[in-house]
């Protein structure tokens, strides 16, 4: 597959060379997906599989796999069929049976993209520990670093099948604020990009003070704060100036503070504010039109209501336990909603029962008459059927009953949006998982659902991806639709959703504007709130901190 | 897992291997019905009566009708009941549709049993050291059973949305909805294949010959255990090379008659059928009172203990 040329080696010997035994032995690969690396049924095959492979002999297979069982905590998990266990479980199991054969070398292919943030958390401090306590050589592929960039050794980043930098990680977040430019700025943990925002000078900074970690990013914060207060009329002019990198982005902000506000109109006297002061940016948002994304967003400024769950209780089995229980909530027009929560929460189940996949046992979803819920599920994977993209969405608009030049029509505007002209004669499963996700949710899109339901949109989709899933979303909700999808991002939920709702124990635990949300949380919000919490409660990201900065270093 | 389940494999496969012999072999009912009443106790007293129940239904629809149908075809025999539809019904061929119906619940019960007792993994491990490709290869195929039972379950879901549903339509548009699905798991699985191929390969599958990890020990209790239904199935051979636990149906039924050489047979394969239940009844009876003090103990000599009644040593 492929036609390479140059050689790699491995401790001198040229790989290809390499004995099979050693490289499978030392070299150890743990992939993408947790699900598709296991070929056996329970955890302790799974585990033995590799040494088997080797044919080392049984008491040589029994004291390593005591050792790595009591490492990794999986005593309790040996005996269990690999497919009850969680995602974080099972990649802990893929790890464990790689390393079971002592590598001296670990490659890791987005280890924990699939991953929740709370099991990614986990995985990325074994790691560390694997690296500190074995000396063991980590490579890892990863674009989400917000954990991973601290602990690294050496950064590199790869643009266009080349090596576009290589240095240390704050020798990484100086290039990304002079050399490498804004598009990487996404990739870098919330510390930095706060430090390039606000930093008057990025480049000039030593090394050594870049912070990396949300207690650097606070030390800086502090000490910035500081200085600028020092150096008071002359430097709080020319922090203006200094918040220039992201002033483009700026655009970011405005169109979810709208958006909010065209919401269900909870919108409070600050966020006012902020749009008076963008609303010059905001109009930059040009996707769907700003003139009638203004009309609609006055029209829907009451928030119709869509959908209504009234007292839900659900569970799978007759035995089972209660998975919702006496659940209330209510979907708006014009809104974008995320439901967040923590694994097992229910989240999915809940979205499964207002797109009508599932009958709750007690108490009732209620929809308007007319009014249709789409779902788009996890795996994109599940809703290809035919040969190519545009079959595909043929099909799916014939299944909606639209006549041929409509369906054509539709189609094509579809795919313009979305980006999908260029893929449309693709097989579904050739093209990459962001297009993958938009194919089926333009196959969603095509029964033209009032309710748009997704499951966890954002995961495994690198920054730029996301960033374009968000335009859509939110030119989604602009247009009318509810937008609701379940998240663990963070981050994701906290810029462009409306409105949050956390779900625990099976019913909503708490629900409010991302401000109001995540403000009244102390660990689940996002790492710039938790920098900046001390002064600026309510700022959720790096552009609410730069509308700020001023207030922000005047307050002390 | 405890009692019969937590045994070595080994046990397990012999005593249910054992029971299929001798359930062909014997042709009696006393004995038939000896086995099935030992397994169901076995099943019972592993938890495991919703299971019966639940399977009971299928087992009687395939085995009623064999009951039925045995005298309606077969005139043989000399003893004419009465007549239907001018066929005569003999007492012989009633009696053989019953045991027929007997044969094939006993045959349905220890498989049930077996499905139970004897995971997957249990029996690919006793061969996983003579044949440890195929053992592997076997293995993996039975995983995907469930795998893909749990996939299209997930699919039919999602595709129920786009109206491509076997539940409901022409009997021709379910079945191209069915392949439709078909085709989205199999390109699914197989997309997933490629990479469970890419992670077989980077653990160095097949770069030597398979070992095999052993969970199993084999212990004294397997041992004994073992004996004791080694001995059980000696008698009971025994006993069928002398032409003992066959019941004479065909040409014409022949009163039974027990001689004290076919109870000792009878004796011996009781021995065997029953081993797994006292096994099982065994640790039952050690957890019986969850209001006990003392941690039960199964080892002799311990103070107040005796009635444990363990006494093969």
């Amino acid at each position: 597959m492929g036609d390479g040329s140059g050689a790699i080696y491995y401790r001198g010997a040229e790989l290809p060379l390499l004995p099979p035994e050693t490289a499978a032995g030392e070299i150890g690969m743990v992939f993408q997906n947790p699900e598709a690396q296991i070929v056996m049924e329970t955890v302790w095959q799974e585990l033995a599989f590799s040494m088997e492979n080797l044919g080392l002999s049984p008491s040589v297979m029994r004291g390593r796999l005591a050792e790595m069982a009591g490492l990794f905590g999986l005593e309790p998990l040996l005996y269990k069929p690999v497919h009850e266990l969680s995602g974080g479980q099972k990649q802990l199991v893929n790890l464990a049976s790689v390393l079971l054969l002592h590598p001296r070398l670990l490659l890791l292919d987005e280890p924990t993209s699939q991953l929740d943030p709370v099991a990614a958390r986990e995985f990325i401090y074994l790691l560390r520990r694997l690296n500190e306590e074995l000396s063991m050589t980590v490579i890892i592929s990863e674009h989400r670093l917000e954990e991973a960039l601290p602990l690294a050794d050496r950064v590199l980043v790869m643009e266009n099948g080349r090596m576009a930098a290589d240095g240390s990680p704050r020798e990484i977040v100086r290039a990304a604020g002079s050399r490498l430019g804004e598009g990487h700025y996404a990739y870098l943990p919330a510390a930095s990009r706060l430090f390039l925002a606000l930093s008057a000078s990025p480049a000039a900074a030593p090394t050594d003070t870049i912070p990396l970690t949300v207690r650097e990013g606070k030390r800086w914060l502090e000490s910035a704060v500081e200085e600028a207060q020092s150096a008071s009329p002359v430097s709080a002019e020319r922090s203006i100036p200094s918040a220039g990198p992201l002033e483009k982005n700026a655009a970011g902000p405005a169109r979810i503070d709208l958006t909010r506000l065209g919401g269900s109109g909870k919108g409070n006297t600050l966020e006012g504010a902020r749009l008076w002061e963008n609303g010059g940016v905001g109009s930059s948002f040009s996707r769907s039109g700003s003139g009638a994304f203004a009309g609609e967003a006055q029209s829907s400024g009451t928030g119709e209501t869509l959908l209504e769950c009234r007292e839900v209780t659900f569970r799978y089995e007759k035995d089972g336990p209660e998975i919702l229980k006496k659940l209330d909530f209510s979907l708006y027009r014009g809104e974008l909603t995320a439901i967040l929560g923590g694994n097992g929460a229910g989240k999915s189940t809940l979205l499964q029962l207002m797109a009508g996949l599932l009958k709750p046992q007690r108490g009732r979803v209620a929809l308007p008459k007319g009014v249709t819920a789409g779902y788009l599920a996890q795996n994109p994977l599940l809703y290809f059927s035919h040969d190519t993209v545009s079959e595909e969405l043929r099909h799916m608009a014939k299944y909606a009953g639209l006549s041929d030049s409509e369906g054509k029509r539709e189609i094509a505007s579809l795919a313009d949006a979305f980006g999908l002209e260029g893929v449309l004669g693709s097989h579904p499963h050739d093209i990459s998982g962001g297009e993958q996700q938009k194919t089926a949710l333009a196959m969603v899109l095509l029964l033209r659902p009032d309710i748009l339901l997704l499951d966890e949109p954002t995961k495994g989709l690198d920054p730029a991806a996301k960033e374009h899933l968000a335009e859509l979303l939110t030119a989604l909700a602009v247009a009318g639709k509810s937008v609701t999808f379940v998240t663990h991002d963070v981050e994701f939920a906290a810029r462009y959703a409306s409105r949050c709702a956390m779900l625990f124990d099976g019913s909503m635990a708490a629900e409010g504007t991302p401000e109001a949300f995540f403000g009244a949380n102390y660990f689940y919000t996002t790492a710039v709130n938790r920098m900046v919490r001390d002064r600026l409660p309510q700022a959720l990201t790096v552009e609410d901190v730069m509308a700020d900065w001023q207030r922000f270093v005047s307050r002390s | 897992m405890s009692g019969f389940r937590s045994m070595h494999p080994s046990v397990a496969v012999v005593y249910y291997a054992g029971l299929l012999l001798f359930t062909l072999l014997l042709f009696h009912p006393v004995f038939l019905l000896t086995e099935i009443a030992a397994l169901l106790g076995l099943m019972l007293l592993q938890g495991q009566g919703r299971r019966i129940a639940g399977s009971l239904a299928f087992c009687l629809i395939v085995a009623v009708p064999a009951a039925l149908l045995n005298p309606l075809f077969s005139h043989r025999g000399a003893v004419i009941l009465f007549y239907f539809m001018d066929q005569p019904i003999t007492l012989e061929a009633v009696l053989y549709g019953l045991m027929m119906m007997v044969v094939l619940i006993s045959v349905f019960v220890i498989f049930l049993s077996y499905n139970y007792t004897v995971t997957p993994d249990k029996f690919m491990y006793l061969f996983a050291s003579t044949a440890p490709k195929s053992a592997l290869i076997t293995l993996m195929t039975l995983r995907f059973v469930p795998l893909f039972q749990r996939r299209l379950r997930r699919i039919a879901l999602i595709q129920g949305a786009r109206g491509v549903s076997v539940r409901e339509g022409s009997l021709r548009s379910r079945m191209s909805d069915g392949m439709t699905l078909l085709k989205t798991l199999l390109t699914w699985s197989l997309e997933e294949a490629l990479q469970t191929a890419d992670s077989m390969k980077a653990r160095g599958y097949g770069i030597r010959r398979r070992t095999s990890y052993a969970v199993y020990r084999l212990d004294r209790r397997d041992i004994r255990v073992l004996a004791g239904l080694g001995a059980g199935a000696l008698g009971t051979l025994w006993g069928w090379f002398q032409g003992y636990g066959m019941l004479m149906l065909y040409p014409r039924l022949k009163p039974p008659v027990f001689t004290w050489q076919e109870a000792a047979m009878y004796a011996a394969f009781c021995l065997f059928a029953a081993l797994p239940l006292w096994v099982e009844g065994k640790e039952k009876w050690l957890w019986r009172s969850s209001a006990r003090k003392s941690l039960p103990s199964a080892i002799q000599g311990k103070k107040g203990l005796h009635w444990t009644g363990y006494r093969s040593q």
